[in-house]
């Protein structure tokens, strides 16, 4: 669906001079195996499903603020379609636009670029990969409706409420809701694998291991990690669906379960998964930060091992989702410590960001400024979470807006502002122009000023014991009074600017798509490789003769020794 | 061939040849997929005295026969991947072919087993154990069946002589399936 | 086939695995005997840590041998064997993490009801199973149909909705518009036309099948005909009047 109407905006653009290419379209854009197409596929696909994501998001915020009217283009929210929403907007947002926008989408594009490959080690499986995902969309949105409606258990979807549709009233649709995950799993599985040995194994000859962009380390470790956190879940899912389907006892105490189960393996996999689409959200700032402040990575290597230290810590704090869930309280404590533990290689990465700042010759173009306000709003979300994170006080914040507040100013720095700092920043190289700088500003003011006031408020809302997944406040008297209701009107209203402004964003893309400056080889003055070679990179990315051959690092800015400000990886002496 | 294998798969940064490396990988998330399901087995039935009862109505022997059909097949598959490495592709295809034999029997075997146990009531929700048993040796019997399908193609390629190095690949493939059950036999039939 | 030329020429570092790979099949084979023999011996000398090394111990050997020469990570990079190792390690630590909660019903300040009463409801069930197996030569079909016990199935299933006294204050039923049917109310049964066949009925083929709720799920997959009529005796006996 989403990639066709990708498909044929490319047709569109640079259709007319590819009807004499021995390829006709379909099997150009729709089945090709060429890493870039396959990179714009997942892209567009989850930018269409952020905005399925964002418009519930709009319903269900319109429900909260104003109980009970009629949401412009959906009509009345009914109960089990409030649960419906915001299960399918947690799932879609993490599952269906992080994940495939900042791993897939930027890792096919980047990683043979960057390391100066022609394609992906195994194109045909990354072919299958974006296929297995394409599915699971499509299964996931027609989960939404089925009889009964969508999936309404929350996207962390616990039994026993989850487990039989006696409970959830939702039979097909929580089955089609696991499925669709149990792909997408399947999918990330199949890509992260190409990942892995396409970087392993496919770089251009010089390159070592540290000469390799960090954005594709990154992206590499979170495959990893990604790779070796799921297997547990994805066993767990299939007993889940046993347990819907054909009425086994995995998980339901009245059939000789165990609830904690599921909760322990879909951390053990969900933690991680925060790590996962945060490493390439810090990769693709630092390497936006090296180019515009012009000056080289302070501590290339320290932000490497730290990502490598984040990754193995996060296998060891699953726990603090689920300090009153049960769990046994002398293992509240050690995941205390490690939670704790966490944020100093989180801390570390933020510091050498800003050392990589201080001093550099600042250029503050629009991917730039969403790398600055990454640093800024991340910091939010990693200090809250170190309330969170201590078993005493998250017995009193645990699901309530305060924990809703956090997360999201965690995920938003990475899926949307990472996001768009990706997208601003290689647009020229995607697409051969270079994107209205104007506009680009007007889109990030009207994003991120709207961004802190809907979730400040939440903030506030958490602390006064607002609680999470509630359909509609005026039930409960201690919090229905009017100075909370002003506050959600506030986030609520909001959000609605902000999703306006996102109209810029896609007037941008298409004008800048249409008519923008052309853009040249390398229009930043960075050093990495896929600066190298044309905008869009033909298919192959560089003539056969001409691959590149490496011999530095990649953040080689303002280099004493020389005239140029810039170096780029791969010239001679 | 539609498309013309690229540049990058005949690089080797790391001297294992990628084909390789990618079925490594492929094992370590296999292994976290097997590990994570009989982790959690392993926790019940330590947590649950009561599944020795259910336990004890597995049929030990045909486990057995089993494990000695699978470790024969495993057996066969490397004796290919020795042919495959001496450039013997029409030999490494007949071994191939026996240890495809190898993993039809197997299932013929589960399934005589499953169906007995099924009519005598023991069922995928007769209890928690018959869940997982049926989980778990269910999960590996898809592992039997997409490895085979998969080792029929690369016997015929093997057989005229193509693609001999993938002889191996699916070898590596086939003995971790065969690992795999070398574990599930003891938890699922020996442990009573 | 230029590659495979090349395949074969990146062999050049593993050249010493040829080890005789029937030598290793004959291994397996005999290690493959004792884990079967082990556990009888284990059993006739009633030492059960017979069993559990013959089974485990050998499994890891035994997956040794497999992985370390016919699958020749032996002779394999050390980036790929530190990766599968730390693979195994996480399942270690994911294990270790989990065990608290799943393997224990009970700690120091707590303790998890529900496991322990399905530990006590299967061991009791356990008990009258094998007592009824002595009788039957172990004939299978027999044994589940005499191991029934209408008691533990509406325990295991009805309850959850029409609680355990059948007052119709099952956990899960407090949520559920129209409510469960409560048994003891007199009123419920003042319906002339709610006698034990339309009970059965209703188990088998859901609340629908007589024009009720569809809340009320169909159980007829889950039980023989004399199993309902079990089940249905059971609902009957709620009746205040029985």
């Amino acid at each position: 669906m989403a990639d066709t109407v990708a498909d044929v905006h490319q047709h569109e653009t640079h259709g007319h001079d590819d009807h004499h290419h021995d390829q006709g379209w379909v099997s150009k854009y729709l089945f090709s195996t060429d890493h870039k197409i396959i990179g714009m596929q997942y892209m567009f696909t989850g930018m269409f499903m952020a905005v399925i994501g964002g418009y519930m998001a709009y319903v269900f915020r319109m429900q909260l603020a104003f109980p009970g009217i009629s949401v412009p283009g959906f009509g009345q929210v009914s109960p089990g379609e409030y649960n419906a929403l915001i299960t399918n907007h947690g799932s879609i947002m993490i599952f269906w636009v992080a994940m495939p926008v900042l791993i897939a989408a930027f890792g096919n594009f980047l990683i043979p670029l960057m390391i100066g490959a022609d394609d992906m080690v195994f194109p045909r499986i990354n072919r299958l990969s974006f296929q297995v995902f394409f599915l699971s969309s499509v299964v996931l949105l027609g989960s939404l409706f089925v009889e009964g409606g969508g999936f309404g258990g929350a996207w962390t979807s616990y039994p026993p409420l989850s487990a039989s549709g006696d409970y959830n009233q939702t039979h097909l649709g929580a089955s089609l809701w696991l499925i669709a995950v149990a792909l997408e799993f399947v999918a990330f599985l199949l890509g992260g694998i190409n990942f892995i040995t396409t970087l392993m194994n496919s770089r251009a000859p010089g390159m070592k291991a540290y000469d390799i962009p960090l954005v594709c380390w990154m992206i590499v470790i979170a495959s990893i990690l990604f790779m070796l956190s799921v297997g547990p879940l994805l066993a767990g899912a299939v007993m889940l669906l046993f347990d819907q389907t054909l009425n086994t006892g995995f998980y339901d105490p009245a059939r000789g379960g165990d609830p904690i189960l599921w909760q322990h393996l879909f951390w053990f996999f969900g933690h991680p998964e925060v790590y996962v689409v945060l490493l390439p959200a810090i990769g693709i700032t630092v390497d936006v930060m090296a180019t515009f402040a012009r000056k080289k990575i302070f501590g290339y290597k320290m932000v490497l091992y730290t990502a490598v230290a984040t990754g193995v810590l996060s296998f060891f704090v699953w726990a603090h989702h689920q300090f009153i869930a049960g769990i046994d309280p002398r293992m509240a404590n050690v995941f205390t410590i490690t939670t704790l533990l966490i944020s100093v290689p989180i801390a570390e990465m933020l510091f050498v960001m800003i050392a990589t700042l201080y001093g550099g010759s600042i250029r503050l173009t629009t991917p730039m400024l969403w790398a600055l306000s990454f640093m800024a709003e991340f910091l939010i979300g990693g200090v809250t979470g170190i309330f969170l994170g201590a078993s005493g006080a998250d017995i009193y914040f645990h699901d309530t807006y305060f924990v809703l507040a956090h997360f999201h100013y965690t995920f938003f720095p990475i899926a949307i502002i990472g996001t768009f700092c990706a997208f601003t920043y290689w647009f020229p190289k995607m697409f051969g122009r270079m994107m209205n700088d104007t506009l680009g500003k007007i889109h990030f003011w009207g994003t991120i000023i709207p961004f802190n006031f809907i979730f400040i408020p939440l903030f506030v809302l958490g602390m006064g014991g607002q609680h999470r997944r509630i359909y509609n406040f005026q039930h409960f008297p201690e919090i229905a009074g009017p100075e909370y209701f002003q506050l959600r009107q506030l986030a609520t209203i909001a959000l609605l600017v902000m999703l306006a402004f996102q109209l810029v964003f896609f007037y941008n893309v298409i004008v800048s798509w249409m008519r923008g400056e052309k853009a040249g080889k390398n229009p930043w003055k960075a050093n990495t490789l896929e600066w190298t070679t044309e905008s869009p990179p033909p298919h192959g990315n560089w003539p056969v003769d001409e691959l590149p051959t490496v011999y530095r690092g990649p953040y080689e800015y303002g280099h004493p020794d020389r005239e140029e400000d810039y170096w780029p990886q791969n010239l001679p002496g | 061939m539609a498309h013309a294998r690229p540049i990058a798969t005949t690089r080797s940064a790391t001297g294992i040849p990628t084909p390789r490396l990618a079925v490594w990988w492929i094992l370590a998330s296999e292994v976290v997929i097997f590990g994570g399901l009989l982790g959690v087995y392993i926790m019940h039935r330590i947590g649950h005295p009561e599944w020795a009862e259910a336990a004890s109505h597995t049929q030990t022997w045909i486990g057995a026969i089993n494990t000695f059909v699978l470790l024969t097949s495993s057996f066969t598959c490397v004796l290919a991947h020795q042919a495959a490495e001496k450039g013997n592709g029409k030999e490494a295809a007949k071994l191939l072919g026996f240890t495809i034999l190898g993993a039809l029997m197997f299932l013929m075997i589960k399934s005589y087993e499953w169906t007995t146990e099924i009519i005598a009531g023991y069922t995928i929700t007769a209890n928690t154990f018959w869940s997982f048993y049926y989980t778990a040796a269910g999960l590996h019997a898809l592992h039997v069946i997409a490895g085979a399908i998969i080792m029929g193609f690369i016997a015929v390629d093997a057989f005229r002589g193509r693609e001999l190095h993938r002889v191996e690949i699916i070898g590596i493939y086939w003995h971790f399936v065969d690992v795999v059950w070398i574990f599930l036999f003891p938890l699922l039939y020996i442990a009573k | 086939m230029s590659e495979n030329n090349e395949h074969n020429g990146e062999h050049g570092h593993d050249d010493g695995h040829h080890v005789n790979y029937f030598k290793i099949y004959l291994l397996l084979l005999v290690l493959f005997i004792i884990s079967v023999v082990g556990p009888e011996v284990g059993e006739f000398t009633g030492l059960r840590w017979i069993t559990l090394i013959t089974a485990f111990g050998i499994a890891v050997v035994k997956a040794r041998l497999v992985v370390n020469n016919f699958m020749h990570l032996a002779w394999e990079k050390r980036i790929m064997k530190w990766m599968l190792a730390s693979s195994v390690l996480l399942m270690f630590l994911m294990v270790a993490g989990i065990s608290p909660d799943v393997m224990n019903h009970e700690g120091n300040n707590w303790e998890n009801v529900a496991a322990k009463a399905e530990v006590e409801r299967g061991l009791a069930y356990a008990a009258g199973y094998s007592s009824d197996e002595a009788e039957d030569e172990g004939e299978a079909e027999v044994v589940v149909a005499a191991g029934f016990s209408a008691a533990t199935s509406y325990g295991q299933i009805c309850a959850t909705c029409h609680g355990a006294a059948g007052a119709g204050d099952g956990i899960a039923g407090a949520a559920l518009d129209p409510p469960p049917a409560n048994f003891t109310d007199p009123a419920f049964w003042a319906d002339p036309a709610r006698d034990r066949d339309r009970v059965i009925t209703v188990i088998r083929d859901g609340a629908v099948a007589v024009g009720g709720s569809a809340l009320m799920a169909p159980w007829g997959a889950l039980y023989t005909e004399e199993q309902l009529e079990q089940v249905a005796d059971y609902v009957m006996s709620f009746r205040p009047d029985a």
